[in-house]
């Protein structure tokens, strides 16, 4: 399974990717909106995990306008530090399909990963 | 002679300006995005440049026109600029917010003295973006701005913020800051892992 990690902040992608490599899965990062967007059209991903806010291009944006591309579509977890609801509900409007609180706990994030993937429900 | 002379023609050239102003003014408003973009990249001479692009910024659509408001709005750089700047921290539109913040990572000298107030903010999020902007804010107190966020800031994020950008920025002297940030935030995988990597990267070990 490939993932793509899409936040600007370097340490975050790091912890990110401990947690993902360590359970056995394949991932790669941009550092906002748009690397993500041109990562995405040219590659296969199988899920993306996105902040909200970033340079050039926000994560919202970046949703949206993956979305609206002829492409393989792939499930996307929003993951910010905004907690209000209208948050999440900008988020799933935008084409996320789950909605992630930082900071993140390992267990939590390798849980909503592997119902994304069909390997386990929660 | 000479100088009445030159008095006439500072006089003419004062009302061409004036008129030039109320003309760039109006383009400001124009329907013609690209109009608009270039009346607010010529703005910025003119008396009250900074509350005709805040006006503008706020009912603007068009991103290139957008991008531009905000460059000549960190051109302006006086005291309605940063506070318009400011308030575009509070949006909930985050393509401007972010915006925003870079804008004002190119005013060092204007956004310092009213730093303390928004690493102060009520809203954790305003506290967040404040730390964001210290990412590229070329200024001496940078570090000691982001000490006393992990020190004192209870929100967990806003610490977590200040500790990615230590890593980068900080000296020796902040790993006592981080090692209490450890402390204070014991049960934080994401912390632990932060404030390690930045004292790792600080002392080189």
């Amino acid at each position: 399974m490939n993932i793509l990690i899409v936040d600007d902040a370097s340490t975050v992608r790091m912890y990110h990717r401990n947690v993902l490599e360590a359970a056995g899965y394949t991932v790669d990062e941009a550092v906002n909106g748009l690397e993500a967007l041109e990562k995405a059209l040219a590659n296969k991903f199988d899920l993306y995990i996105v902040d909200i806010n970033m340079p050039k291009m926000d994560g919202y944006e970046f949703l949206r306008q993956l979305r609206s591309e002829d492409v393989d579509q792939a499930p996307a977890v929003m993951v910010s530090t905004e907690a209000a609801e209208l948050d999440h509900t900008k988020a799933f409007t935008a084409g996320a399909n789950l909605y992630m609180v930082k900071p993140i706990k390992p267990l939590q994030m390798m849980t909503y990963v592997r119902l994304l993937a069909g390997e386990e429900s929660v | 002679m000479a100088l009445k002379k030159s008095n006439i023609a500072t006089a003419s050239s004062d009302e061409n300006e004036l008129k030039d102003c109320k003309t760039i003014g109006q383009n400001l408003l124009s329907d013609d995005a690209s109009v608009r973009r270039w009346a607010a990249r010529d703005i910025t001479h003119c008396d009250g440049a900074s509350m005709m692009l805040l006006d503008q910024l706020e009912v603007e659509t068009d991103m290139s026109v957008r991008q531009v408001i905000l460059t000549s709005l960190t051109q302006v750089g006086d005291s309605e600029a940063v506070e318009g700047l400011v308030r575009c921290l509070r949006t909930e539109d985050a393509g401007l917010r972010n915006e925003a913040i870079e804008a004002m990572k190119h005013l060092p000298k204007e956004i310092a003295p009213i730093m303390a107030c928004l690493l102060n903010d009520s809203d954790p999020d305003v506290r967040i973006f404040a730390v964001n902007i210290l990412e590229s804010l070329c200024h001496p107190d940078v570090e000691q701005w982001l000490i006393g966020v992990i020190r004192d800031d209870e929100h967990i994020n806003v610490c977590a913020t200040a500790v990615d950008l230590l890593g980068e920025v900080g000296s020796e002297q902040s790993t006592q800051a981080l090692q209490e940030l450890k402390d204070r935030f014991d049960e934080e995988p994401y912390i632990q892992f932060a404030a390690d990597l930045a004292i790792k990267r600080i002392t080189g070990d």
